[in-house]
């Protein structure tokens, strides 16, 4: 029993960094109808940020990911007006064009910037609580609890906030949203801003927990979808719970299953999802 | 006659003056980038930084002619098919006779498959997987010994320990690895052990704590991580972090920097590697501490443990083509390579096979340490057991 | 109040509005009958800034608001009421209401709120429910309300009828006739030319992109082509 709950905490941890890294995408997807495969990347670009805030001009932790925070918001905001603005209304198949070279040139950029090898950020928390047997360190519970605070803010921020309905409105009806007076060229760059901020703690998430380096962000990105189909398209709670869902069934699965076969099985888990509910475990049939 | 004694000389002076200073172009191929750029890129620098000292004390002498070394270096990426056109640009384009790095196997092995074919001479670096001197490749020599030489020498010490249930975590899609997880499973059961789990991990994977929770459950003895550093710093950690407070031991070759990037010294404190004995400050010849010290004011970084294999490789290449008195016959040279003596320079300790330092496998055997961390470096604690002249009159009998 | 003149719309190579001319004053209902396709949906997405104007002006409260984005035009006191009712499916009955109020700031949004639940007391019983779990009927009136909560100068009714059982229809008329009552100004547009001459003050006729016959809606009503191929009698 200690071991079951061991093996849930354990991936409620990495659960989370997907819930972070799926929200972003499925209110990107909600609202554009564009597949971001480069919001992965980008989120490692404001893990790197971090890091070398806080180890080239030795910001504390807190400041540096505030800085990375904010340089997300802009980003999100560029990225949107630099690169999927001008194919709006274009074939679809030219924003997943736009969508792939972002991919490659966020990827080129931190690279060329932060070089090939792993970086890990520096935090202070070494602790290990211990419940009854089941340990929790001290960064992986800050982790967790920074994850649920931010899924919290984001549905406060979509339900209750006038711009979160707005966001809603036109991810559900885009024209009857224009006559609701939704100004449907900024509502994109909120998303994109948010997004990218979401994207950002995700990224120093995984930079302090574990490790980013080149190809870590694509390897993400592609859990980040899973999630999204999981969960259901465009869907908030969808995220949450597919987000879950899949780093528990990863944990579950390496731990009384088959550590070599870990990320298959997850995938197996997620296709029998599926065939009962194709529309994911949130989504409207 | 005292004309003749002054043409003599003349002609001497002449001849002397004549004896031209030659450009020898070696080339070498290993991982610049991606996750086996821990391993190769080091290995790159402890190249060029041979070839510099070479070059400052003189070249290397073949007759009359004195070769200066020059380096080119290609980034293979650890990718098997990086790797083979990386060494086919090296020998088709720049007329390259003389390839060195090779940190990692699967590279490694794609490149030995074809180099048999090739007017060149092979030297392979960090790469443990066996079956790359298995086959007596001509033209091809390793300076590492392969990974169950040292993983039988690993199990027989974990045995000593009076370890009975040992939990394995490693990288065991790798070859090499694998094989040093069943050469030390061979050794532990001979002394009445077993191995109670075998987990894996990935490259890639950063998150072991679903692995380690259920070795964990098992209640094992003693846990063993055989893997490539970055992951295996990790599962160091990690393994504290679930309060694992059984003895670690490893067989990862990363220096102290590697680790502590991702651990703290304290979560460390008490690891072993069992591992050739490889560069470590403490434990270092003459010549290691000088290549710790020309390595650092070199390139601003500390050499990885591992990296002088390829500057062996340099100094090996070096005595075998002025034995071979040829720069261009590379048979000859291959020839001299399983002929040479250990060379005065090498920073590893070799344990010679018949007074060589290759065997007619092509294979190098170090001796094989064991390594403890205290107190945020690597100590050397004790020599494992380990029997070069058997391991090789073995691997002579294998042909896979 | 509404004045649109010399209008053109196409959509890419294809003219379907010939250069109309309409007005709608305060306080009236202005009704647009024609047959399918007749170019009464194009007219009204004009002026909502959903299509573009090729040529021609509209004007409200004397500003011009030709080729406006469709915020604006909602902020300047226009509000559609859509055909097919398009709620927010997956929105609750009152977050949809309260979408309807996006451009106000003022504090009577609440007030509102209440005033459109005592107006359509059914509102009241699935407030917290999905709106796409409503029936047709309930959804037109979710629809209504939703338009009204922006406490619109001009409201639009595009096919308020369409798709409805004939009870329900009965009922959407006489919820037209009391948002008149309020004193709104409207402009409708109905397949059902009966319901919509009779809540008119006004009409216009349109066929094939053009207005072919203008005047009250009693006029309408009685004039002999209107009564022949819309009326059916």
């Amino acid at each position: 029993m200690v071991e079951v709950l061991q093996q849930i905490i354990n991936g409620i941890a990495i659960g989370g960094v997907y819930v972070l890294i799926a929200l972003g995408l499925t209110t990107v997807f909600g609202i554009l109808g564009i597949a971001h495969f480069a919001h992965g990347s980008v989120s490692m670009f404001g893990g790197y940020l971090t890091f070398f805030f806080v180890t080239s001009w030795g910001f504390p932790l807190l400041l540096a990911i505030l800085i990375a925070l904010l340089v997300g918001l802009m980003l999100g905001v560029l990225i949107e007006l630099l690169a999927y603005r001008p194919v709006r209304d274009a074939n679809h198949i030219n924003a997943f064009i736009v969508a792939l070279g972002l991919t490659m040139m966020v990827e080129g950029i931190n690279l060329e910037l932060f070089g090939h090898e792993q970086v890990v950020i520096p935090t202070d928390f070494s602790r290990v609580f211990n419940f009854g047997g089941v340990t929790i360190p001290e960064l992986r519970l800050y982790v967790i609890l920074a994850a649920a605070l931010l899924i919290a803010a984001m549905t406060v921020f979509v339900e209750r906030t006038k711009t979160g309905q707005a966001i809603r409105a036109v991810a559900e009806n885009r024209d009857a949203a224009i006559l609701m007076g939704v100004n449907v060229k900024t509502i994109p760059l909120v998303v994109f801003a948010i997004s990218t901020a979401l994207g950002v703690c995700a990224g120093v998430m995984v930079g302090s927990l574990f490790a980013i380096a080149p190809g870590i962000g694509e390897g993400l990105v592609v859990k980040g979808f899973a999630v999204l189909i999981l969960g259901g398209l465009g869907s908030i709670p969808g995220a949450v719970v597919g987000g879950l869902v899949l780093g528990i069934t990863e944990a579950l699965a390496a731990g009384f299953i088959s550590s070599a076969y870990k990320d298959v099985i997850a995938f197996v888990v997620m296709i029998s999802v599926l065939l009962f509910r194709p529309q994911g475990l949130m989504g409207k049939a | 006659m005292k004309l003749t004694a002054m043409t003599a000389a003349l002609a001497l002076m002449a001849g002397a003056a004549w004896a031209e200073e030659k450009t020898l172009d070696i080339g070498v191929s290993d991982a610049l980038t991606g996750g086996g750029a821990v391993y190769g890129l080091p290995q790159t620098n402890a190249v060029k930084l041979a070839a510099k000292e070479i070059n400052a004390s003189g070249g290397i002498k073949v007759g009359d002619d004195v070769y200066m070394l020059n380096v080119i270096a290609y980034d293979d990426k650890a990718n098997p098919t990086e790797a083979s056109n990386a060494v086919r640009k090296l020998i088709d384009r720049d007329g390259v006779k003389y390839i060195l790095g090779f940190c990692c196997s699967g590279a490694t092995g794609a490149v030995a498959s074809f180099i048999e074919f090739e007017d060149a001479v092979m030297l392979v670096g960090n790469a443990a997987e066996r079956s790359i001197t298995t086959r007596e490749i001509p033209n091809l020599t390793r300076t590492r010994p392969p990974a169950d030489y040292t993983g039988a020498a690993a199990g027989t010490f974990v045995a000593e320990k009076g370890h009975k249930r040992v939990a394995v975590l490693g990288a065991l899609d790798v070859g090499f690895y694998a094989s040093y997880v069943d050469a030390f499973e061979k050794e532990l059961e001979k002394a009445g052990g077993e191995i109670v789990s075998r987990e894996a991990f990935g490259l890639k994977d950063r998150d072991m704590s679903p692995q380690l929770t259920k070795i964990r459950g098992q209640e094992p003895d003693a846990i063993l991580v055989v893997g490539y550093v970055e992951p295996a710093a990790f599962i160091y950690r990690q393994a504290v972090e679930l309060g694992i407070d059984v003895p670690r031991y490893g067989f990862t070759s990363g220096s102290e920097e590697q680790f502590t990037r991702v651990a703290t010294s304290e979560q460390m404190e008490g690891v072993w590697d069992l591992r050739p004995t490889e560069l470590t400050l403490l434990s270092a010849s003459e010549n290691g501490k000088a290549y710790h010290a020309n390595y650092t004011e070199e390139f601003g970084i500390a050499p990885s443990p591992s990296s002088p294999y390829s500057y062996d490789q340099t100094y090996a290449l070096k005595d075998a083509i002025e034995a071979a008195g040829t720069v261009e016959d590379t048979e000859a040279v291959a020839a001299a390579l399983r002929d040479i003596a250990v060379p005065d320079e090498v920073v590893m300790q070799y344990l010679p096979v018949d007074e060589k330092m290759f065997d007619q496998n092509g294979q190098a055997y170090t001796s094989n340490g064991a390594f403890q961390w205290q107190s945020g470096n690597w100590v050397f604690v004790q020599d494992l057991p380990s029997d070069a002249a058997a391991y090789s009159a073995f691997l002579s009998t294998l042909d896979d | 109040m509404l004045n649109v003149s010399n209008l053109r719309v196409s959509y890419g190579a294809i003219e379907v509005i010939h250069g109309i001319d309409l007005q709608v004053n305060q306080g009236e209902c202005v009704a647009l009958i024609g047959a399918n396709g007749a170019g009464k949906s194009s007219t009204l997405k004009a002026i909502c800034g959903l299509v573009p104007a090729t040529a021609g002006t509209i004007e409200f409260e004397g500003q011009d608001i030709t080729n406006q984005s469709g915020h604006s035009i909602v902020k300047a006191g226009i509000t559609m009421c859509p055909e097919g009712r398009q709620v927010f499916p997956q929105m609750t009955t009152l977050q949809n209401l309260k979408m309807g109020a996006y451009p106000r700031k003022d504090a009577e949004q609440a007030a509102d709120v209440e005033e459109m639940m005592d107006m359509f007391p059914i509102l009241r019983d699935r407030a917290g429910q999905a709106a796409g779990t409503l029936s047709g009927g309930e959804q037109e009136m979710l629809a209504i309300g939703r338009a009204l909560m922006a406490r619109p100068k001009l409201c639009i009714f595009d096919e308020p009828s369409l798709g409805l059982a004939p009870k329900i229809v009965a009922e959407v008329g006489e919820t037209i006739a009391r948002v008149k009552e309020m004193g709104k100004t409207i402009l409708l547009v109905e397949q059902n030319s009966a319901m919509a001459l009779r809540l008119a003050d006004r009409a216009y006729l349109f066929e094939a992109g053009e207005i072919v016959l203008s005047g009250t809606g009693a006029e309408l009503q009685s004039h002999p082509d209107v009564a022949k191929a819309y009326l059916g009698h």
